[in-house]
This record gives structure tokens, sequence and C-alpha cells, in this order.
């Protein structure tokens, strides 16, 4: 079981680059119109080398966290008491409803009018994109806590900040999690989107200057770091589900 | 328990965010070189391409000069770099001057101190067409960078010198990166664009030259230096600086030009051999001389611009030229490769 | 009030606006004493429970209690995040030290046979032990009067027998006022010293009958058929004894 987890997408990931190399190796299209792996491992070397690649990646998680992080905590305390006070929420909803569906890329000129080109404008987009679906969904979920636990909270004495920290926070934190998860690969893409227009590195700069520079080999090179850094931002936001406090929201 | 967990997870966020802030901004790094805060330094706003050279070689030769550094900082596309002077975040940067015009029509007060080229621009048309003037290319599809661009003025004139209508021919506005491999694919059957993304078509044998603009309008002006004049105001010295500079390196770069692409192309992070082939083949395929704007050029882009509908309403053009920066006597700025 | 009883109604009412659930209900039970609630459905047991809690006010009438209340709930009363001896410990948050606290989780869980489950989440136990921590929760910290709304209803018929031994068993060892709201009769004969019938929407008291036999009890001691037996003739389910005495005499 353990080895299959580790081997077969293994297996899967080398026939990819088999079948990479292989179209590339028909000649069908130009060298600049599809790299070969060859030379993007190159690109790869030459950008690690010259610490071009970390640095991209560093700029661009650096943007996603701060962004997401400030989304998180105007967001989770915004959800809360729109799901626990009604006049809030009729009096939003509507609002928020309206922003949700703004694309935050539409508000890319903005950004740049506003913060200028640089980490203040990617993490204004970001914040954008992950802070709408928290207050939603934290509001949803607030609003669907089953009854009975306020009034086993009431019989047992716990008032006030003791109840939200005891049983309104625990109680909608699987679905935090999960809102959590989803808007994080939402922020690492529009990241990278932010970057393209609105930045002068990090990894979505990395994509649009190797367009600008004519290198197909580099853009592939950004390409995999964005991948794998997607990856690993899912893996490490995937260990909240395991604490234990949370489990329940998934095992049933 | 809950609470213990949720302290954790913050701790956790926080030094996340903190680790990730220092490997960003590297504060070591600063104090490494106090010299470099006591000097005072300007951003230049460009794009990599051939028109906007002396941009980075003015960067390059100002690294340790003992006057302002102009720091080159690389866009990806004109529109950022307006909301970046519109938000007061860039004070001085190369742009296509009817770009500039339209700013000033809009009341944002820039003006235009300098040239950054003349020529450099191009038309290429696939390798497998036969056409041989504008009349070939009616019913065809051609890319141009943006409609504000010198490029659309000068192709409508001579358009209308080779009596093609406006509607003949099918224009698309393209990113100049994505041009080569448009005409490559047959997306596109012509385009006009600064270099390089006219010579990497070349380079690729998927497209020919039609015309040089030099061919078209001797001369040509794509792009010129715009200045805000709050920057003006302010910094007088270090505007006359800056306009020096550009004629300096641009002097330099026209009687070294092979040193001048191996100091570029690092900057537009493009491959040097491209760089090198657009300045040498033919060496006159831009020229970075005589970058003084005339009244007569820049009034007849500016009624060029009028007559395509780009400006709404004329704008005085003695509010958008200083030309007071420019140096009497322009040497080759000194700067050693390597 | 008297310090024999543990919770009094007079004249009770309650109307959630045109619809009247109680009506002038009048009930005393004393400090120990096991009364058990039956009804057709709908027809206020719940609101009845809810008024003796406190949760709810009636329209009109009195309530005078005297002792700790703690509620037992259908199902799913227990926080999911907490393990069972932090739910346990909920019921215990006006002692202090850790240790007294510690200690009286682990009477308990020893009390209902849970031993061994302590850091197990509610998702992690059957629905028996669940309603077993429950129960723990609410007899936690000196409670005096526990107020159970068909605590065993969701639970399959086995695992319902078992329950109403160890609550008889428990409630020996840690004596409480208690009242049980439930739909099961079998449950209510079994298990309680009195039971009070009440009619269908608005609820009045309709009859009231004693057990007194001694606990623990079978389901076929004849005591608690006869309890069934009456029960079911009150809500006009069964017919009227005599036919029935008769054949268990031929019998
Ligand atoms: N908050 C309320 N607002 C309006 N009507 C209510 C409210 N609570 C209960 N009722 C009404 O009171 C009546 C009795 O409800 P209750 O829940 O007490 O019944 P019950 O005897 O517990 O029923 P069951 O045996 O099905 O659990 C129902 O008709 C119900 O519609
Ligand atoms: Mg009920």
């Amino acid at each position: 079981m353990k080895w299959k987890a580790i081997v077969l997408p293994i297996v899967v990931a080398a026939a990819l680059l088999a079948v990479w190399a292989g179209v590339w190796a028909t000649g069908a299209f130009h060298e600049s119109a599809f790299p070969s792996p060859l030379a993007v491992a190159r690109g790869f070397g030459e950008e690690m080398r010259s610490g071009r690649l970390l640095n991209d990646s560093i700029t661009s998680l650096f943007r996603v966290v701060c962004g997401f992080l400030l989304a998180v905590g105007v967001g989770v305390p915004g959800g809360l008491w729109l799901g626990q006070v009604l006049a809030a929420r009729l009096a939003f909803l509507p609002i928020i409803n309206f922003f949700r569906n703004l694309s935050p890329l539409a508000w890319m000129p903005f950004a740049i009018l506003w913060f200028g080109v640089g980490d203040a404008a990617s993490i204004f987009l970001i914040f954008l994109s992950v802070f709408f679906p928290i207050v939603l969904s934290t509001m949803a979920a607030v609003a669907n806590i089953p009854a009975v636990y306020f009034r086993v909270a009431e019989d047992y004495g716990l008032h006030g900040r003791e109840r939200l920290t005891q049983v309104t926070l625990p109680a909608i934190m699987p679905q935090v999690i999960t809102t959590l998860r989803v808007t994080a690969g939402l922020a690492w893409l529009v990241v990278v989107a932010a970057e393209m227009i609105a930045g002068r590195d990090g990894l979505g700069f990395a994509v649009m200057d190797s367009r600008n520079g004519l290198r197909t080999d580099l853009l592939v090179t950004a390409m995999i770091a964005i991948g794998l850094i997607g990856i690993v931002i899912d893996r490490v936001l995937v260990q909240l589900t395991k604490i234990p406090s949370v489990r329940w929201g998934y095992d049933r | 328990m809950f609470r213990s967990t949720a302290v954790k997870i913050l701790a956790g966020a926080a030094l996340l965010v903190i680790v990730l802030g220092v490997l960003r901004y590297k504060p070591w790094q600063r104090r490494d070189q106090p010299m470099e805060a006591a000097r005072a330094s300007l951003n230049v706003g460009f794009l990599p391409v051939t028109c906007h050279l002396t941009c980075p070689v003015t960067d390059f030769a100002t690294r340790t000069s003992a006057t302002t550094r102009f720091e080159s900082q690389r866009f990806t596309d004109f529109p950022t770099i307006v909301e970046s002077i519109k938000g007061g975040r860039l004070e001085a940067t190369f742009m296509i001057a009817p770009l500039a015009m339209k700013l000033r029509e809009q009341g944002v007060p820039v003006k235009i101190l300098y040239l950054g080229h003349r020529d450099g621009s191009t038309i290429m048309v696939r390798s497998d067409l036969p056409a041989k003037d504008l009349r070939d290319l009616r019913g065809r599809v051609f890319a141009l960078p943006s409609k504000y661009s010198n490029q659309n003025l000068v192709l409508r004139k001579l358009m209308e010198d080779q009596g093609v209508k406006p509607d003949e021919i099918n224009f698309v506005e393209m990113p100049p990166p994505d041009m080569p491999g448009a005409l490559a694919s047959r997306a596109i059957d012509a385009y006009f664009v600064g270099e390089p993304h006219a010579a990497k078509a070349e380079l690729d044998r998927s497209g020919r030259v039609l015309y040089h603009a030099k061919d078209i309008w001797p001369q040509f002006i794509s792009c010129v230096l715009v200045v805000t004049e709050n920057l003006i105001r302010e910094q007088p010295e270090v505007v006359r600086d800056l306009v020096r500079g550009i004629a300096e390196s641009g002097e330099w770069a026209e009687s070294h030009r092979l040193d001048a692409a191996k100091v570029a192309a690092p900057y537009f992070r493009q491959d040097e051999s491209v760089v090198r082939y657009v300045l040498t083949q033919p060496p006159d395929r831009v020229s970075y001389r005589m970058l003084e704007p005339t009244d007569a050029e820049m009034e007849q882009i500016h009624r060029m611009a009028l007559k395509a509908g780009i400006l709404e309403r004329p704008i005085d053009m003695k509010d958008l030229i200083d030309r007071s920066f420019i140096p009497p006597h322009i040497r080759a700025a000194e700067i050693s490769v390597n | 009030m008297n310090q024999l009883v543990s919770l009094q109604l007079k004249n009770v009412s309650r109307s959630f606006g045109e619809v009247d659930v109680l009506r002038r209900i009048s009930l005393e039970i004393s400090r120990g004493e096991f009364v058990a609630v039956v009804g057709p459905s709908g027809c206020g047991k719940t609101t009845l429970l809810n008024l003796l809690s406190g949760y709810d006010r009636p329209t009109s009438g009195t309530i005078e209690s005297s002792g700790r209340r703690r509620m037992i709930y259908q199902q799913d009363g227990l926080f999911p995040w907490l393990t069972v001896n932090e739910n346990i410990g909920l019921g215990l948050r006006q002692l202090h030290g850790e240790r007294e606290r510690e200690g009286a989780v682990t009477d308990l869980l020893r009390l209902i046979r849970l031993e061994g489950f302590e850091r197990h989440y509610p998702h992690q136990l059957s629905g028996g032990m669940r309603q077993r921590v429950e129960l723990a929760r609410a007899l936690a910290g000196e409670s005096d009067i526990l107020l159970m709304d068909e605590p065993f209803s969701a639970l399959d018929y086995l695992t319902r027998m078992q329950m109403r031994r160890e609550l008889a068993r428990i409630l020996a060892e840690r004596p409480r006022t208690v009242v049980l709201v439930t739909h099961d009769i079998e449950e209510a004969a079994q298990l309680a010293d009195r039971v009070v019938v009440l009619s269908e929407r608005p609820a009045q008291i309709r009859d009231q009958l004693r057990i007194a036999a001694p606990r623990p009890r079978n389901l076929t001691d004849d005591e608690v058929v006869q309890a069934i037996h009456r029960i079911l003739t009150v809500l006009g389910i069964e017919h009227e004894p005599e036919r029935a005495t008769e054949m268990e005499r031929t019998l």
C-alpha cells in the first residue's frame, strides 16, 4: 500500500516525460515552440545556480502566505460575525456575493494604481480572491452548527468568550479547513496570474519574463516549479485535517 | 486540546511569514553595502525591446558612478507602466510616443524629454508569402503591438500612400513576444513591431523583412523618454543626469554594438545572439544618435494620432516637449564591459 | 417548597401563538424519584422538558426546582471535537484542582464501564457507548436532576435493553431525581417509579401510575407486564383487564 503510493506516481510521471521526449523527437514542433526535456533540465540547472528560481519561489510563497493569512485573519472573524448576527447577514450578504463573483484579476489595474508593482499589489489580489470564499463558508458553517451544541453549552455554563472558543470555533473548524485548502489552491493560481502582470519577481513574473525573453525552456522550468509548490502547499494544509479534534468532520 | 493546537498553528503561521520575509528581503545583504543607501537612485521603466536599449546601458554605466544611480526597472507591458505612473510609483520611463500624448491628454503631468532611439522597428511577413508591399497583404491578418503605438500610425500612412483602405487588412493587437510564434504557426500573416521580436522570426526563418522602419519613415521614432513634471520640479539635476546618461549611453552603443548586446542581454533576459543580431544585421537597423525630438516630427505624430482617433482633441505640444535637459555636447559614455 | 421535592409545576400552560401545547399541568416530583413521561407523538413532551430544564418559560403557571439540572439529548449531545475525557470534564467545570477532576472522571468512566476509551472521540464510539458518556457527563459534578429526552430511541433494540439495565445500575450507585421522556412504554414501565401519561395536544395529565417493584426489574416481571398493560389501556390501545386476567388464570 505504502510503496504503491510512491512508485505509481513516479511511473506516471516517467511515462509523461517519455511522451514529452517522444513528441519532441518527432520534430513536429520547432524547438522554440516545444523545448526538449533536456533543454528544460539545463534551464532548471541554470536557474538554480543563478538562485533566481529559489528567489522567485520564495517571493511568490511570501506573497501567498501574507495575502492568505490576512484574508483568513479578517475573513474568519467576519464570517463568525455574519453567521451569528442576522441583521449583519441581511446587510452584507448581497454585497459579498457581488464581490465574490468578480474575478480578482479584474482588480489588477487598481492593484497597480494603488499599490504599485510588487508585493503589495499581489497580496491585495490574493486577499480578494481568498477573503470572500472564506467569509461565506465560515458564515454558512456557523449557521449550520446544530442547535443542540448551544443547548449543551448553556447547560454546562459556557457563555460568551468560552462559548465562542470552545463551541463555535471547534464546531466550524472542519468546514473552515476544507475551505482553506480550496482557497489556498486559488491563491496560488492568483499569485502567478498577478505576478505575470504586476510583478518584477516571483514565479508568475518568471513565466512572463521567459516569454518576453523568448525562452520556452525557462518557461517550462517555472511551470514545473509552480506545479510542485502547489502540491506542497496542499500537502501542508492536509496536515490540518489530521488534527485529532477536527477528524470528526471528515470521518463520517 | 483545541486551544493548544490553535496556538501551535498560529505560531507556525507567524514563523512561516517571518522566515519567508527574511529570505525574501535578505536584511543581511543591506548591511554589506552601506554606500548604496547614501547615493540617490531613480527607477527608470523599460520593456525588454531594443528600442529601450539605452535604459539598461545607462543602468550599467551608473552602477558605480558618483552621481545618481539609474536603476532600470523592467516591465512586461505598457498598461502596467501607465498604471505605475498614474499611481505615482514611477517617475521616469521609456514609452511609445502616442501613448505619452494620450497621457497628457488625460491630464497626467508628463513631459517628453528625449528619444529612446531611431528606427529599430520592422515589418515582417511569412517567408512563404510572395508579398512585395502592403497591397499584397489585402485580406491578410496583420498584428500590431497596440493601437497607441507609432507602428500603427506609420502603417496607416503607408497604406494611404499605397492606396490600401483601412478595412482591407485585418488588424489584430498582440503582445510582441507572441508575434514570432504566431507567424510561425501561420495564425498571422505579417506584423510590425520593435526589435528583437522581428529578428526572432528572421532567425527562425519563419518570416522575412518586408520593410525596415527607415524605408518607410527615415529616422522613425517609436519610443521616447517620459518624465513626470513632479520629478522635473523637485530634482532637476537628477533629470539632467538622466538625459545626459542616456545620450552618452546611446553614443557608446552606437560605436560598441557587440559590447552593447552583451551588456543589455541580461537586463532583457534574452539570448545575447538575438540582441547582437538586431544591433548588427544590418548595423543601421536601429540607431541611438540624434535623439533630440524635433517639433516637426512630433507634430507629425500628433497629427497622425488625431487622425487615427487615438487622441480625441489636440494637445499643446509645447507643454509636452521639453528639450532643456539635452546636453550640448555628447561624448560616448565610458563603459568597460567585464 | 418542601425539602423533599425536586420539581414542582403548578397549573403550567404553554402555547406557541395560537397552538396550545400544554394545558394546566400540575406535577410534583420528589427527590430521588424516577418519573417517566409518555404520550402521543407531538403532544408536548419535549416542550415539558424544556420548561423543566429552565430553557423555556411557561405561558402561565409556575415551576420551581431545587438542585442542579442536566439534560440528556436524544443523540449527538456530545461535542465531537472533545475526547470522552474532555466531554465528561465539561460536567466537572465547577470542581477546582486538576487531580480532583481527574479522579472524578476516572470514577465515572469506571461507572459506565468505558475504561480505556478516555482518549477516544465520540465518532469512534458506538451509539450505546456515546449515550453512556452522555450519562456520565450529566452525572458528573454532583448534579441533582437528570432530564432525559428519549435518550435511547436512536439505539437498536438489544442495546436499548442493555442501556436500561445500565441506567438502573448506575442510578443505584448515584441516585438522582430523573424525568425520562419516552415513546417506549416498556422502558417507562421497567425503569420508573411513576409513569405520567399525557393526552393528545393540548396535553393534560391523563393518568399517573405508580410502580412499586424493586429494581433491577426484568421486562418479563409480572409488575412490569401489568404496568405496560395499564399504560396501554390508558392510552386506549389495549382493552380492559377482565378477559386477560381470566386467560392468565386458565394458563
Ligand atoms: N418553538 C416552537 N414554536 C412553535 N411550536 C412549537 C415549538 N416547539 C414545539 N412546538 C409545537 O408544540 C407541539 C409539541 O411539540 P413537542 O416537541 O413538545 O412534542 P413531543 O411530544 O416531544 O413530540 P415527539 O414525541 O414527536 O418528540 C408540536 O405541535 C410542535 O409543533
Ligand atoms: Mg420530543
